[in-house]
């Protein structure tokens, strides 16, 4: 057996510049984080069974990969050669289309889990994100970007620079724990209870980019100046950074916010928030702010308020903490490994 | 006396202040990271290096929690290799010197560790056959090395080079000492940190 795991992420600011049809013409930069939040695959070999089994919200057992309803995981086995005598299982603590990066952490635990298997080959972070991102983007054609594959891969804080080349450039944001647990403390996330496909999202968003090709580079612009920040500590800059981002991301697509969105982010700031955005790829998913602490009770009041007056019943706060670590292998039986 | 104890002062805080802390940042970010996945933590060398990697282990499985020894959470897991002289013994003696670090190593290892080589000079054979099988499945490594970081410096995740010229142990060494000392209190302030606001809480 094989269990492998991804954290999932928040990606502060660049967003929407890791699309091909921005990074081929001009680089593109985001900075992001994983969180203590994971998505969990394992592997279970079925030597004595032929059949090919997923067990995810739907369990399904078929001969073949070909009449696997899971997209990702039949593209993946099809990929890597797998037909038969395997069972894959996925689970996670967040639900799925959160803005928290999942689909792409499942592919990168997927894809580090199944070249085990498959080849004794424990992929680096590296070509775990490419993995991925050739599963995501090249085989089953998602419009997504490539921010969160390398994410989920690496762990912890980074700059990730997309070149027009294809090559990905990574520079870790080696933030102490002072600034770490700053951050931690200021910061609030809520998942609105708003569900959204991000490759929707991103579908629409993409065909609009020639047009804003000056606004998606003052967005790689704005991540040097985050990073300082962070570094810093100063949370009241950091969250202004988020707010102008969040200002200058809605305005390229008009389906990346709405005005419920609208509404509880506005109600968020006259409760006294700094600053936030919704992460990922927008429409929905959780929202982030970053606040003085001790205005924390009166915004978390106002947005349960607002939620049960919009009837988002699946609208709950996620306590989250950053870490250090990427997609790893957490248990691998097969000793032979090299 | 006075002025060659000087010169040696002199000599031991330029090497100090010389030690790249980007590098020394990676190092802190692998041990977190090997932490949240419950891994364990391999530290090996010869001599003086072996000496400095058991004082290590010593600080940093207990040093790290003292103020808090009562408190049930997760502590570090940080072996040094061979953990027992027998082994070391064995391993030389009916393999050869070569082995006696990558040979234990090899029983131990598993996907979720990382592992501290300590080596003043970079090069040598029994830390590089170690390492390189580290690297080869992936486990990250933190390198210590010195004069001019040799082979250690290339195939480490983290490269601590205390640059000297070749043969100065006298600088390298103690140098190694602080950012060994250095990785430990970063890990109690920050557990202390988390422990404080807990108890505020």
């Amino acid at each position: 057996m094989i269990v492998v795991r991804a954290p999932f992420r928040i990606s502060f600011v660049g967003g929407g510049t890791d699309l091909p049809d921005f990074y081929h013409k001009h680089p593109g930069r985001v900075i992001s984080a994983t969180i203590n939040q994971y998505i969990y695959i394992v592997i279970n070999p079925t030597p004595m069974v032929s059949k090919v089994s997923a067990r995810y919200v739907l369990s399904e057992t078929v001969d073949h990969p070909n009449k696997l309803k899971h997209t990702r995981i039949k593209a993946a086995l099809k990929e890597l050669g797998i037909m038969s005598n395997i069972e894959i299982g996925s689970f996670a603590s967040i639900p799925a289309r959160t803005g928290l990066g999942s689909s792409s952490s499942f592919s990168v635990a997927l894809m580090k889990a199944l070249n085990l298997h498959k080849n004794n080959k424990k992929l680096s972070p590296g070509e775990t994100a490419e993995a991925a991102c050739r599963l995501e983007i090249d085989l089953l054609g998602e419009p997504i970007g490539k921010q969160d594959q390398y994410a989920a891969a690496h762990g912890g804080f980074n700059i990730f620079q997309f070149n027009p080349d294809e090559s990905v450039d990574i520079k870790p944001v080696l933030l102490g724990y002072k600034a770490n647990s700053l951050l931690e403390d200021h910061m609030l996330l809520f998942y609105t209870g708003i569900t959204r496909s991000a490759s929707k999202v991103l579908g629409k968003q993409r065909m609009s980019i020639k047009k804003k090709i000056k606004d998606y580079q003052e967005m790689t612009e704005m991540v040097p100046i985050f990073e300082k920040e962070l570094l810093a500590g100063n949370m009241k800059n950091l969250a202004k950074l988020l707010h102008q981002g969040w200002l200058k991301k809605k305005s390229l697509s008009a389906g990346i916010s709405n005005p419920l969105i609208d509404n509880l982010y506005q109600s968020s700031l006259k409760a006294g928030a700094w600053g936030g955005k919704i992460l990922g790829a927008g429409a929905g998913g959780c929202l982030m702010l970053i606040a003085p602490t001790k205005k924390h009770k009166a915004i978390r009041a106002k947005m349960v308020a607002l939620a049960k007056k919009n009837k988002l019943k699946d609208f709950q706060e996620i306590p989250v903490k950053f870490v250090q670590s990427g997609a790893e292998v957490l248990f691998n039986d097969n000793h032979t490994v090299l | 006396m006075k002025t060659y104890t000087t010169e040696f002062l002199d000599e031991t805080n330029e090497v100090i202040s010389g030690l790249n802390s980007e590098e020394i940042a990676k190092a802190l970010k692998i041990i977190q990271a090997t932490y949240e996945r419950d891994g364990r933590i391999y530290i090996f060398g010869n001599g003086g290096s072996l000496a400095l990697a058991t004082h290590w282990v010593s600080d940093f499985n207990k040093t790290v929690f003292s103020q808090d020894l009562d408190r049930p959470i997760k502590r570090f897991q940080a072996v040094r290799v061979p953990s027992t002289e027998a082994e070391l013994t064995a391993w030389a003696n009916d393999i050869g010197y070569d082995m006696v670090f990558a040979g234990p190593l090899q029983n131990y290892l598993s996907d979720n560790d990382c592992v501290i080589a300590i080596s003043s000079s970079g090069n040598s054979n029994n830390i590089i056959k170690a390492v390189e099988l580290a690297k080869k499945r992936h486990i990250p490594v933190i390198g210590l090395s010195g004069f001019d970081g040799g082979k250690l410096a290339e195939l480490a995740d983290a490269k601590i080079v205390v640059k000297t010229k070749k043969g100065r142990y006298d600088l390298v060494e103690p140098a190694h000492a602080v950012v060994l000392h250095l990785m430990t209190k970063y890990f109690q302030d920050y557990f202390n940190h988390l422990a404080t606001k807990i108890s505020r809480k």
